[in-house]
């Protein structure tokens, strides 16, 4: 398997302060990996990052995606070539039909890979189709995106619009927070509808209760800037029950965990 | 005065020959008027964001009243269908399609003021009867009632459904700058229900100014729904003032789109004076390049248990300037009354400018009021996300900037208007600066 995403030493800071010191993770195409971590670690400064979103300095390392400098593109062109952030806090945008804004990002996307756009005929055939699959009812069509959703509708939209979207690489943060179970089912089913050996997939989450519906590849924590210890997915399950106490106590000495590998900076 | 208010006031038509004698007389005033103040200047509180040096600077001057010969080729084509369309050219019809609905009567000023219409009169001298203090503001309606000639008279009988009649307003091309003076009388009686919809838009590029005062009166439980939509040509002039009396239980709805004008200066008056009547105006504002326009709309109420809703959005991008002001005085005895003042404005550039003003002043019990007036930017987090989804910057800004101006469209009844008139928004909508 190639690799799909290296990101080397990262370092970036947000309004002066260094939020990342060296972060390396290296996902191979068809892969997920949890990222998880104490509050303030710098797991959606990661994501926000990946995305492009501004008020982020990079000031040392790199991220190559399918080979290309990520770093250097437009957050458009992330998207054209096959990045998918959903974010934490899905952004209200009044007066902008959810379907119409779905469809003109579609079709961007499909413009820039020299495909050809949707109608709104066959555009709406395919949203019908992920919307069954995803159990989510078509309500949402018909509302400005986000606007006056749910916690819960907001993420299941998130969802929605990745289905339809069909990223290559898709960046969830925190996307279980504030779900109730049957909504968080609802996510997990789209992520695994979405798994493929094409695709690549970063979920961040504080805790590990995602991980139940979502087996991950690998498990990072991310503390203080850096991934501090990788493994499989039973690391998922021992931080559940630890907790990141650990961390402060100066190691990871004391985390007992068969597949733990501390991460090594270069 | 200005030199241009001097040369206008020399201009001025005599009045030996005005017959009724009522005419006359408000003609005489108007001149008197026009004499005195001539046109506004800044030095007026209400003039104060929107100067006329353009007018100045052009050698403008009065549209004489002589039949001019109708060039179908240069008729702009009609945004929606309509049930009757009157054509006005420089102020005065020269078309007339579709059917005129049992109960409505439209005539050109110009006859009715010579037949006699049930409540002209009266409607006409409610506009001189103003208190002459306040009226310095007032030089372009003071020209307006100076040449009181040209223009259209619409009247509703009591109970009549008339549906939706469209002026079509244009001006034509002359060699020098023209100023035609034109009014709009709407007379709706008792139960009558009028859609008025109002387009502006001369084709090439004009130089004229077009000075319109609009007036109406709704009777008790009359409706009229008043639609504006402008796109004229950068270099014109529209000057234009709206004055709607509201008897027990009328309704008036406005919806104001602007698009176009090089100085658009519009007043909006609304003074209900039955119990229980209702104000609903509406307006987008759209600016780039260096266009100007000014927005004063005016709710007064005088009677018990109104209601009124003044609900604004504005763009300005360029070097565009927009002015709003929104006022609602409560008057002693209208207990009970509901009034709602919204403005919002995106700015999209630096060297755009919009100056807003809220007033309100109660006098009476138990007044529900809110106001709120606000001018920024862009959402960035929105253009992110909606870039985040393949959107290109430009296609982001544009869909938001379409979106929060879409919010007054969307408030229109009719869909397939509201479409017409969303897709004219964003074919002209101003883009950011990069």
């Amino acid at each position: 398997m190639s690799s799909m995403l290296k990101i080397t030493n990262l370092h970036a800071t947000v309004a002066g302060k260094e939020i990342l010191k060296g972060l390396n993770l290296e996902l191979k195409t068809g892969e997920i990996h949890a990222i998880m971590g104490p509050n303030g670690a710098g797991k959606s400064t990661l994501g926000n990052i990946l995305a492009g979103r501004e008020g982020y300095e990079v000031t040392q390392g790199e991220v190559l995606f399918n080979g290309k400098n990520l770093l250097e593109m437009e957050p458009e062109t992330r998207a054209c070539e096959g990045v998918f952030l959903a974010f934490q806090y899905p952004v209200e945008i009044p007066g902008v039909n959810n379907t119409y804004f779905l469809r003109a990002a579609l079709n961007a996307q499909r413009k820039y890979r020299g495909e050809e756009m949707l109608d709104s005929v066959a555009f709406l055939r395919l949203v019908r189709q992920k919307l069954e699959v995803l159990h989510i009812g078509d309500g949402l069509l018909h509302r400005a995106v986000n606007e006056g959703f749910s916690g819960g509708e907001k993420k299941r939209n998130e969802i929605f619009q990745m289905a339809v979207l069909e990223p290559t690489l898709a960046i969830l943060d925190e996307t279980d927070s504030g779900l109730d179970i049957d909504a968080l089912k609802i996510v997990a089913e789209g992520v695994n509808r979405l798994r493929s050996k094409d695709r690549g997939m970063i979920v961040i989450t504080h805790y590990q209760r995602l991980l139940d519906y979502i087996v991950p590849d690998k498990v990072h924590v991310l503390a203080d800037g850096k991934l501090v210890v990788s493994g499989g997915a039973d690391l998922a399950l021992k931080l559940e029950e630890q907790g990141y106490a650990w961390l402060e106590d100066g190691g990871i000495a004391t985390l007992n965990v068969d597949s733990a590998v501390q991460s090594a900076n270069p | 005065m200005s030199e241009l208010s001097s040369q206008l006031a020399a201009a001025l038509p005599d009045n030996k020959q005005v017959r009724p004698q009522w005419l006359k007389v408000i003609r005489e005033s108007g001149a008197e008027q026009f004499r005195t103040h001539g046109l506004p200047t800044r030095k007026n509180e209400a003039w104060k964001y929107t100067g006329l040096a353009r007018l100045d600077q052009s050698e403008m001057q009065l549209a004489s009243d002589m039949d001019k010969p109708l060039n179908e080729g240069s008729q702009p084509v009609p945004i929606a269908e309509s049930e009757l369309q009157l054509n006005l050219l420089d102020g005065q019809i020269v078309a007339q399609s579709g059917n005129v609905p049992t109960g409505l009567t439209v005539l050109p000023l110009a006859d009715a003021l010579m037949n006699g219409i049930n409540g002209l009169q009266n409607l006409l001298e409610s506009l001189s009867d103003e208190n002459p203090k306040s009226s310095s503001g007032h030089g372009f309606s003071a020209l307006n009632s100076a040449t009181l000639e040209s223009g259209v008279v619409i009247h509703a009988a009591s109970g009549t459904e008339a549906g939706r009649l469209s002026l079509v307003w244009s001006s034509s091309q002359d060699e020098k700058p023209q100023l035609f003076n034109s009014r709009v009388c709407v007379i709706l009686e008792q139960g009558a229900k009028l859609e008025l919809l109002e387009q502006f838009e001369s084709p090439g590029d004009n130089a004229n100014t077009s000075n319109i005062v609009f007036q109406a009166e709704l009777g008790k439980e009359a409706q009229l729904q008043h639609i504006r939509f402008q796109q004229e040509s950068e270099n014109s002039v529209l000057i234009t003032r709206t004055e709607v009396l509201q008897q027990e239980n009328s309704e008036y709805t406005y919806f104001g789109f602007d698009l176009g004008g090089g100085l658009v200066r519009h007043d909006l008056h609304a003074s209900l004076l039955g119990s229980g009547a209702k104000s609903v105006i509406n307006g987008a504002y759209l600016l780039d390049g260096n266009r100007h326009v000014d927005n004063h709309a005016r709710v007064d109420h005088f009677a018990k248990g109104g209601y009124s809703n003044q609900y604004f959005r504005g763009v300005a991008g360029g070097s565009g300037r927009a002015v709003f002001n929104t006022a609602v005085c409560v008057h002693p005895g209208a207990d009970e009354t509901e009034a709602r003042q919204s403005n919002a404005n995106v700015l999209l550039s630096a060297r755009a400018e919009i100056d807003t003003k809220p007033e309100l002043e109660i006098y009476a019990d138990e007044v529900i009021a809110s106001h709120g007036a606000t001018v920024g930017q862009l959402d960035e987090l929105a253009v992110f996300y909606l870039r985040s989804r393949g959107l290109d910057e430009q296609e982001a800004r544009q869909l938001l900037t379409t979106a929060f101006c879409q919010s007054v469209s969307d408030k229109l009844a009719d869909p397939v208007l509201r479409e017409i008139i969303s897709q004219r928004m964003m074919d002209v909508m101003p883009q950011a600066d990069r």
